[in-house]
């Protein structure tokens, strides 16, 4: 591995292991015991391997196509994977297939998240959004959205779901007897963030910006002035700091105090090409931003704007998600590489 | 890394898309093809993927029409790209309603599909049988034919060849950029319909011959070779209660159709005609062109008096055949020494039109650029797409440009080298002024 100038070399991270998935790593989850990474690829292939020693424990062949979702439950015994073709699956955490969930008429099943608590799996494909039991019966199924369900989360008590679609963020209370409630905006959504504290939601929007909603009023502000299209969203374990990219520099947003309203934003410049993905590390603050140069790079956001550690993949940057723990972080890239990093 | 081309198929229900689309296919090229279908069919193509998808415009939160895109595209393409081994050629079959500008807007406003794909052309299949149902009444036709970089005219089999010809010259008279074929089950030459450049600089403007034919006014040019004398203008009914016509005397062995000849008649068409009833003469030479009043039944007679002898063009605004117009002396039909038809620049009441515009000079790159803006800002909603190589001072390339909407793509191409200096360029669009274009660009002239 060589670095391509940037920072002094003593920070780069060291990897622990090295594994290769066959094809572009579409996603990667790691369970909260930070036992196993399960990642899939861009021809459907869904892997586990040993967090500990790289080793891996199993390799399936999930979808025909592309896995466009993939979600790990709370207590680590199942993963949901999603992708073209008729359904989510649903594995054991040893890739045996537990049983099939199926989507709506659309050909493609994009989104699978599972609930915090409760056991429950959400399903979003096309207009239609399901949530299952982990046993695979039907718990619900909302009205069909206006248009295709570009985002999907819980919230962090897993008492309810949201949706973000071309007009707005669709929310759904778990709990019988409460009323779905939507918050509009007349414009496309293509990413959804809910902060950890679950007191705001945060959206990536088609026309290049980053529109956010205070809960439970809903009162609503815009991040303009992205170069291009916000590609990733995430927050910080305090869901005080709000990451964002829509280019090569990573905006951090600080909803400390009145802010972010008002404020400017920290700016962190690094990568050499457009910034893809951003990961929070649960623990100390820490940032991971991984990009098309194939670089991932670390900051600490409150403590300085310069690179604290970096490391290269080979080639863009698809796949970031730090150890549970903070022992370390896992990057995938689009020629299927999966790297998992020492934390440092 | 290369751009991955983009087809787009559009075209009503029943014009033959699937048929085309099977072609493509199933036929030897040995490419990766990624098929998105908004309309369920039922192919199965074993070296093609085909995925069906929901069509979903979305309208930006500045409600500028420009930004109004396909998200279905960018989200199932998006997905498509998640692999090493990428597609070699995507197609987009829209449904037969859909408006061409949103998806074609999408590969251009959308970073990250501008940076994966390059959208190659529009191909809008025709029924040649049924399509004058809808031409009249649906803007999602009309607008289907104004996007096309190649139209192709099917189910040939089912017309007449006058049909089929009076067809042709209404599309081309609405886009009169695109490339027409003609063919009876969508058997086009694959090439000709998945290697068109439509979008690319560096080919929009070459292999298009119309595109760089100046549009008259009128649609033909007669050369008769006439002694001085009174002849007769004979002509049936037709489709319209006027027609206009000029006689203008030629120089020695001058063709009427000839780029002098035809420019200078323009010139004299753009004085504005007299109408002229049955029975009255018209001068060859006239300082203005005639317009012929032909309401009522039958046969209309009219006189032309040539005061020298030699060669007359005649130019009328219409086909002569579609009034059976003849020239004749002492009751005799003449015939033309030569003659051509043009493509029809102006059209009857055509809502969608092409205005193309030549112009020999340099053009003065500032007020070039404040015609434009100040263009696309008030009609860009009506401009559908627009192309030119223009003679910019100071340039010692060619300028190209193309266009849809409110979208402006444009830079320095190659040297002229033995190509004379000179500025053409074409708008398709609805209600476009054709004056008002041709005078705001005389103006950017330095």
């Amino acid at each position: 591995m060589t670095a391509r100038g940037g920072p002094a070399p003593r920070t780069q991270l060291a990897p622990r292991w090295q594994h290769s998935l066959g094809d572009y790593v579409a996603a990667a989850e790691i369970t909260r015991d930070g036992r196993l990474c399960v990642s899939a690829s861009g021809v459907g292939t869904v892997c586990g391997v040993e967090v500990a020693t790289g080793r891996e424990l199993f390799r399936v062949q999930a979808h025909d196509g592309a896995v466009l979702g993939l979600s790990v439950s709370p207590d680590g015994a199942r993963f949901a994977t999603c992708g073209r073709g008729p359904g989510a699956k649903v594995w054991s955490a040893a890739g045996e297939l537990l049983h099939e969930l199926p989507g709506g008429a659309s050909g493609w099943v994009e989104h699978v998240a599972w609930a915090p608590a409760g056991g429950r799996v959400a399903v979003a494909a096309g207009r239609s959004v399901r949530v299952w039991s982990a046993e695979g019966s039907l718990v619900t199924e909302v009205a069909p959205l206006a248009s295709t369900a570009s985002g999907l989360a819980w919230s962090a008590d897993g008492s309810e779901l949201a949706a973000a679609c071309y007009g707005g963020v669709h929310f759904w209370p778990i709990a019988a007897g409460a009323a779905p409630r939507h918050l509009p905006w007349k414009g496309s959504l293509i990413s959804l963030a809910w902060s950890p504290d679950g007191k705001v939601i945060a959206c990536g929007s088609q026309d290049s910006s980053v529109h956010f909603w205070r809960l439970p009023a809903g009162r609503d502000s815009e991040m303009s002035g992205y170069p291009i299209k916000p590609r990733a969203l995430a927050w910080d374990a305090e869901s005080k700091l709000l990451a964002t990219t829509g280019g090569v520099s990573v905006t951090l947003w600080d909803f400390r105090g009145k802010g972010p309203e008002g404020t400017r934003p920290i700016e962190l410049e690094g990568h050499m090409g457009v910034c893809t993905r951003l990961a929070f590390s649960p623990r100390k603050g820490v940032l991971a931003s991984g990009g098309q140069d194939a670089g991932v790079l670390l900051w600490e956001p409150r403590r300085g704007t310069r690179p604290t550690g970096f490391a290269f993949l080979e080639d863009d940057v698809t796949a970031l998600v730090w150890h549970p723990e903070h022992r370390g972080l896992l990057g995938g890239d689009a020629a299927g590489n999966l790297t998992f990093w020492e934390a440092g | 890394m290369k751009k991955i081309p983009v087809t787009v198929l559009t075209g009503f229900l029943g014009s033959g898309k699937t048929t085309l689309l099977n072609r493509i296919l199933t036929e030897q090229h040995g490419k990766r093809i990624a098929v998105i279908e908004n309309e369920f069919g039922e192919i199965g193509i074993d070296h093609a993927l085909v995925i069906n998808a929901d069509e979903e415009v979305f309208e930006m939160n500045n409600g500028c029409i420009c930004c109004t895109v396909r998200g279905d595209l960018i989200r199932i393409l998006g997905n498509l790209m998640k692999r090493r081994d990428k597609f070699d050629h995507i197609l987009v079959e829209t449904t037969g309603m859909a408006d061409p500008g949103p998806v074609a807007q999408t590969f251009f406003v959308d970073d990250e599909l501008r940076d994966l794909f390059a959208l190659d052309g529009i191909v809008t299949l025709v029924d040649a049988r049924h399509v004058h149902l809808h031409l009249d009444d649906s803007n999602e036709c009309r607008e289907q034919i104004a996007f096309a970089d190649v139209l192709v005219l099917n189910k040939t089999d089912l017309v007449t060849a006058a049909e089929l010809d009076a067809l042709e010259r209404r599309v081309r008279g609405m886009n009169s950029m695109a490339r027409v074929l003609r063919a009876k089950d969508a058997d086009v030459p694959i090439a000709s319909v998945l290697d068109v450049g439509g979008f690319d600089l560096d080919r929009a403007v070459e292999a298009k011959p119309t595109f760089l034919t100046p549009e008259y006014p009128f649609e033909w040019a007669g050369t008769f070779e006439l002694a001085e004398g009174v002849y007769e203008l004979a002509l049936d009914d037709g489709p319209d209660p006027e027609m206009g016509l000029l006689a203008a005397h030629l120089a020695g062995d001058e063709l009427a159709s000839s780029r002098a000849c035809a420019d200078r008649a323009m010139h004299v068409w753009s004085e504005g005609a007299t109408s002229v009833a049955p029975s009255a003469t018209v001068d060859v030479g006239a300082a203005q062109p005639a317009s012929l009043v032909l309401a009522g039944d039958g046969t209309k007679r009219f006189f032309l008096r040539v005061r020298r002898a030699g060669r007359v063009g005649l130019y009328t605004e219409h086909l002569p055949s579609e009034f059976q117009l003849r020239l004749l002396r002492d009751g005799v039909p003449l015939q033309a020494v030569a003659e051509e038809a043009f493509a029809a620049g102006h059209t009857h009441d055509e809502q969608v039109t092409s205005v193309g515009i030549h112009r020999e000079g340099t053009i003065d790159g500032d007020r070039l650029n404040a015609w434009v803006s100040k263009l696309l800002r008030e009609k860009g909603g009506d401009i559908f797409r627009m192309k030119g190589i223009l003679n910019i001072a100071g340039m010692a390339n060619r300028y190209v440009f193309q266009g849809v909407h409110m979208l402006f793509d444009g830079r320095e191409d190659r040297p002229w080298g033995a190509t004379p200096r000179a500025n053409d360029l074409v708008f398709i669009g609805r209600k476009l002024d054709r004056e008002a274009l041709t005078r705001g660009f005389e103006q950017c002239l330095s």
